[in-house]
């Protein structure tokens, strides 16, 4: 299959999951568009390494991979403390560093 | 041997200045007048030794330089902290410190009650300082500083009674008047270094050098010396400078009587004959010195006639006086002006101090129309007045007659030797005298004679009025500047011979017997008139107030209205563009610019701050957009 068609759906995922990230109020929903961003990447990264014959790729996808992680990690605590005090989950209430 | 001891001349007074100003408020006032007193002391007796040293010098070897250390060197300016010690600067510094020392003591009295005793000596003892530096400095610098230091210790002493608003505007008046001197001077200053490469005397002041540099009568040559003569115009109170001295009066009158005239206003006097090389190879801006002298002399006797303050009185007088002084200067003749200079201050500093004594004994009164009839409650002062009075109006054989004539004589010379336009000076002198002799016995006759007409503390009548002599701390001085009053002018001769190796410019022709008989009979008869003319119109009678409406006794009393005329042409254009340069620069550049530099500051941030609005979505689109910005750029890159 020409690399165009992977790099396609690459760039597709990655804009369904920015506008995901705009447009969706739960936070959550939009740690899951900021994944399904990342993974995007992933797959663009693995594409090339495949096409160029060269390693650079997949390693760098293990990065990736592993920060995705640890962010989901920390972003998910802190999500949890938030709700946890305010029983919210509209990001758009929080916007109490308004300046 | 030739002494010079200027150094600790200057020290001692600079000392007193600095403990008394430093401590003197903890002290009690006995300790003050020692130490005050005492420095000036020492300085006149080292002041006498050096000119003692001096007479047994050969005249060609009068002059011992003190080399202190090198003061500043920038590249090729170099100028040197030194003093001199020649006849000149001999002469000056024992005038200085002699009449410096008899008003110190004499203040001990005058200023007994006064809380602000302490700085009064501390600033006294400055002064004295200064003045010292300016005769006995060795360069044009120093001199500068000196005359600095006395402009400085004049506006601290005629503003001595802050408090009082017409003080603080006199000594304002006057420092403003004299700074206009002091710019003439520094610009002489910045002339003379670049033609002569060095400020000290002697690379400036020798023959040689000068008509090696200067052809006569040479454009920078007169520029030199006619802005060295607006120095001398603004110290000395000449015309048209001449408006601060008659305010100066606010001032205690002891410092009327050191600094007003017998010291700092010689200063002028002693620049002239100081640079009188400079001079001699200008001879037209002599005649400009003489002239002013001349014109200055009658303008201000002229004022003084119908004046009823006594100490403005006096003050005219002085400024008269200086202008003889000038005259006699501009005659070629600087010896003659400096042996006024000295009499002048005996009897001018004596007059000052009897009038002292009166306003101390009246409670504070200057108006002569409110005295009268003091002469039998102060004896003492009245002789002594009346001694400095006939000094003043030169009269045979007391001081002044011997100096003034040898002025008027001068005069004479000048006219045969150097045009005729001496002649009209000397009618200009011997009119003066005449008025002098008027004014100062009209002052005398109202103050002391007659009637008392004031309302000093006490009674209605004088006999029973608490009125009585000064105490003998103020009396002293007094009689012993009487004493110098009389046989002040008959040192002539050695006077002359002492400085005129140093200041006589020229071979000097004598006048033919008559011609000086001629001028010496005129000037006393001239003097004797306007003595008794003054005794027909006051001494004869009772003062009585008359409403005077003639026009030139209203132009004389308004002295000539020049304070107005300064008022309208200069103060207040110079009030007005302050009050625009004030809005203008201050309000609207300085201030409005400082505080548009504070709103372009807010108004940014209040227009950036729109960009925090607290949602997190907006900040995400912001990196959205800034990221596909990059990836943009990097793609549209050729």
């Amino acid at each position: 299959m020409p690399p165009s068609a992977y790099l396609i759906v690459s760039a597709v995922l990655f804009t369904i999951g920015g506008v995901g990230v705009l447009i969706r109020r739960n936070p959550l929903v939009m740690f899951m568009a900021i994944e399904l961003m990342l993974n995007a990447v992933n797959l663009s990264f693995m594409t090339f390494s495949r096409y160029l014959g060269s390693a650079d790729g997949w390693v760098f996808v293990f990065l990736v991979l592993t920060v995705a992680a640890a962010e989901v990690v920390v972003g998910l605590a802190i999500i949890v403390s938030i709700f946890r005090t305010r029983h919210e989950v509209d990001v758009d209430e929080l916007n109490s560093l308004q300046g | 041997m030739l002494l010079n001891l200027t150094p600790w001349i200057l020290l001692f007074p600079f000392l007193g200045f600095l403990s008394i100003g430093l401590i003197g408020r903890a002290l009690p006032k006995a300790l003050i007048t020692w130490i005050a007193c005492g420095t000036v002391a020492i300085s006149l007796l080292l002041a006498a030794a050096d000119l003692w040293s001096m007479i047994s010098v050969a005249p060609a070897q009068r002059l011992a330089v003190w080399y202190g250390w090198n003061w500043v060197t920038a590249g090729s300016f170099k100028v040197d902290f030194a003093l001199i010690n020649d006849p000149l600067t001999a002469i000056m510094l024992l005038v200085v410190t002699g009449v410096g020392f008899l008003i110190h003591v004499y203040s001990h009295g005058y200023m007994h009650d006064d809380p602000g005793f302490w700085r009064y000596f501390s600033y006294l003892n400055f002064f004295i300082f200064a003045m010292c530096l300016l005769v006995a400095a060795d360069n044009y610098l120093f001199l500068l500083i000196g005359w600095a230091g006395v402009g400085l210790a004049s506006y601290l002493l005629i503003g001595f009674w802050y408090t009082r608003p017409s003080a603080v505007a006199a000594a304002r008046k006057a420092f403003v008047v004299n700074v206009i001197g002091d710019f003439g001077m520094m610009i002489a200053i910045f002339l003379l270094f670049e033609h002569f490469g060095t400020l000290a005397y002697g690379g400036i002041l020798n023959r040689r050098i000068v008509t090696h540099t200067f052809a006569a009568n040479s454009g920078v040559l007169i520029a030199i010396t006619l802005l060295l003569f607006l120095a001398a115009t603004a110290k000395s109170a000449q015309l048209p400078l001449h408006v601060w001295l008659p305010d100066a009066m606010e001032g205690p009158t002891p410092v009327s009587a050191l600094i007003h005239a017998a010291t700092m206003v010689t200063a002028g006097v002693y620049l002239v004959a100081r640079s009188q090389v400079l001079y001699t190879q200008a001879p037209a801006a002599l005649g400009v010195v003489a002239w002013i002298g001349g014109i200055t002399a009658i303008f201000a006797a002229s004022i003084g006639l119908v004046q009823n303050d006594i100490k403005r009185i006096l003050a005219y007088s002085t400024i008269s006086q200086l202008g003889y002084m000038f005259m006699a200067e501009g005659a070629y003749d600087y010896t003659a002006g400096m042996f006024h200079l000295m009499t002048h201050a005996f009897f001018k500093a004596l007059l000052f101090l009897a009038a002292g004594s009166v306003i101390h004994a009246i409670g504070g009164e200057q108006d002569i129309r409110k005295m009268g009839g003091l002469w039998k409650k102060l004896p003492y002062t009245f002789w002594t007045f009346v001694v400095a009075g006939l000094a003043i109006s030169a009269i045979f054989p007391f001081a002044g007659f011997f100096s003034k004539d040898e002025i008027l004589t001068a005069l004479l010379k000048a006219g045969l030797q150097y045009g005729t336009a001496y002649y009209a000076l000397w009618a200009i002198g011997l009119i003066t005298a005449g008025l002098t002799g008027f004014y100062i016995f009209r002052l005398i006759f109202v103050t002391f004679l007659g009637d008392y007409r004031g309302t000093a503390p006490g009674a209605a009548h004088i006999h029973d009025s608490s009125i009585h002599e000064s105490p003998p701390v103020m009396i002293v001085p007094m009689l012993i500047l009487a004493v110098l009053s009389i046989v002040g002018g008959w040192i002539f001769t050695p006077f002359s011979n002492l400085l005129a190796p140093q200041l006589a410019p020229a071979p000097v022709i004598s006048l033919p017997p008559s011609l000086q008989g001629l001028s010496i009979g005129l000037s006393l008869l001239f003097a004797i008139g306007g003595i008794a003319v003054a005794w027909l119109m006051y001494g004869r009678q009772q003062w009585r107030a008359v409403v005077n409406r003639n026009p030139l006794y209203l132009l004389l009393f308004n002295k000539y209205y020049i304070d107005e005329l300064y008022h309208t042409i200069i103060v207040q254009p110079v009030v007005k563009l302050g009050k625009a340069a004030d809005t203008a620069i201050e309000g609207l550049t300085l201030d409005g610019g400082s505080r548009a530099i504070g709103w372009i500051s807010a108004r940014t941030s209040s227009t950036l701050r729109l960009l925090q609005t607290g949602y997190v979505r907006n900040y995400a689109l912001a990196f959205l957009v800034g990221a596909v910005l990059v990836v943009l750029y990097y793609v549209a890159r050729p």
